[in-house]
């Protein structure tokens, strides 16, 4: 049994509680143990918050490594945004004794120090690096023969890939071997790597790049969209209500979390994994699942 | 025809450098890589990741941080950093010049609200009781307590950091 400690973040628990349903109900059944601990917040999110002060993001963010460091066991987070955060912090405070100096001063104030010494891991890295992608394929009941994902992968997790260290930014495969190892089809298509606007703060572009995402993923046939990040889940799930009303046009296309995915490779059912939560329902993906 | 003066605006610069850790951003040769893998600009004329770095590296800090700038329309999604070749890191520059927007109060109205929740609450994402009983209708736990005081604490502004909009030692 591995032991790890789950960072949760905010859009899992507060808004998507799926995804966190999809992650407890999976994760167990390849050896790894969940241990919950006290006294995280938000990462806290690397756009707005980052947007509005570095040096109180960062404090924020070693705050969270600090607690997690004391227990002595490492982290896996779920959220491209909490990896983001808690990477590029581990980064920078690693590249710059004066900024940890400067940032232990006020964690000092609470009787806390970041050491450096904590490891923090996306959790599809850990099950690629540390479970190997092996450990997945025996974990499956129930392949997803016939289902064609589009996959998603979003920014974060990937880049930048200096800091991120997880794979080709051009040319990621990660998100692909996951689905190629739970018996579904990894599609390519021409939107694969945009951006889903998510972080632009105008009232039209991000709607604009989401749709052409889906007019690519619509082009190339999918039965759905796979996708690893709870912010980008709310471009394209509630984002397609958005564009029906907005631009006329529905695409129908179920949005999954990749873990939703592993979960129902697993034999759980679309209620455990809570798909019935998703705006944009997922039948046609589930009528091909024997 | 004399061509015209350009003054280039130093002390603004090393505000930015200040925010950035480094001078990266002064390496820049607008060799415009960053603008063509920018989804941003590939959407719309107004932004251009080439420009704001032209902009930066003479200090113009009316056009990038007055009003109605180009930078909120950035979307974060770090393609720049990728691409750079000379490490200039123009996503870090923009939030750097963020940075000094907000100290500025010229920073659209829905940033403050789209991220004072942490500072107050601990999350980005409002904490209501819909929230635990969606979490007890899908079996999940209850939420954590968040930490609040020690949050409060780590926020609060230090003497010795001064901001960087303050004058330095020995500056008229």
């Amino acid at each position: 049994m591995m032991r790890l400690i789950p960072f949760w973040g905010c859009m899992m628990p507060l808004k998507y509680p799926q995804m966190e349903l999809a992650i407890r109900k999976t994760l167990p059944n390849l050896g790894i143990e969940l241990v919950d601990v006290d006294g995280f917040t938000c990462c806290p999110d690397p756009i707005y918050f980052k947007a509005r002060n570095k040096i109180k993001w960062l404090t924020v963010a070693a705050r969270n490594l600090a607690v997690a460091e004391e227990t002595g066991i490492d982290i896996i987070t779920m959220c491209s945004g909490c990896i983001s955060t808690l990477k590029e912090a581990q980064y920078l405070l690693a590249e710059d004794p004066d900024l940890m100096a400067q940032i232990n001063r006020r964690l000092k104030r609470i009787n806390r120090e970041y050491k450096g010494k904590v490891k923090v891991k996306h959790a599809v890295v850990m099950m690629r690096d540390d479970l190997g992608i092996e450990a997945i394929e025996k974990s499956v009941k129930r392949p997803l023969e016939d289902i064609k994902v589009a996959i998603h992968y979003g920014c974060h997790l990937l880049k930048p890939s200096q800091i991120m260290r997880v794979d080709d930014a051009d040319y990621p495969s990660i998100l692909d071997d996951f689905v190629t190892a739970i018996g579904a089809i990894p599609l390519d298509h021409d939107e694969k790597l945009l951006c889903c606007g998510k972080g632009c703060m105008d009232d039209e572009l991000p709607l604009e790049m989401t749709e052409s995402i889906f007019a690519s993923i619509e082009a190339s046939g999918a039965d759905c969209m796979g996708l690893i990040c709870p912010t980008c889940f709310s471009s394209f799930d509630m984002g397609q209500i958005m564009i029906a009303r907005q631009k006329g046009k529905t695409y129908n296309i179920p949005v999954i979390y990749i873990f939703q995915l592993l979960g129902l490779a697993q034999g759980l059912s679309a209620e455990d994994i809570g798909l019935h939560t998703h705006r944009v329902k997922a039948d046609k993906v589930l009528e091909k699942i024997v | 025809m004399p061509k015209e003066k350009v003054v280039v605006d130093f002390r603004f610069r090393e505000k930015l450098n200040k925010i950035t850790g480094g001078k990266h951003h002064n390496y820049c040769y607008q060799c415009s890589a960053c603008v063509a893998v920018c989804p941003a600009a590939r959407f719309t004329d107004e932004f251009n990741p080439r420009i704001i770095l032209l902009k930066a590296l003479l200090g113009m800090e009316e056009a990038l941080i007055g009003e109605d700038s180009p930078i909120w329309l950035c979307t974060n999604c770090y393609s720049c950093y990728e691409r750079c070749p000379q490490d200039v890191r123009p996503i870090e520059v923009i939030i750097a010049l963020k940075n000094l927007a907000v100290e500025r109060e010229t920073a659209p109205a829905n940033l403050a609200k789209l991220s004072e929740n942490i500072a107050e609450t601990g999350m980005s994402v409002t904490v209501s009781s819909a929230v635990n009983r969606r979490r007890q209708e899908l079996g999940l736990p209850p939420l954590k307590t968040i930490p609040l005081e020690e949050l409060k604490k780590i926020l609060e502004e230090d003497e010795a950091e001064e901001p960087s909009s303050k004058k330095r030692k020995g500056e008229p």
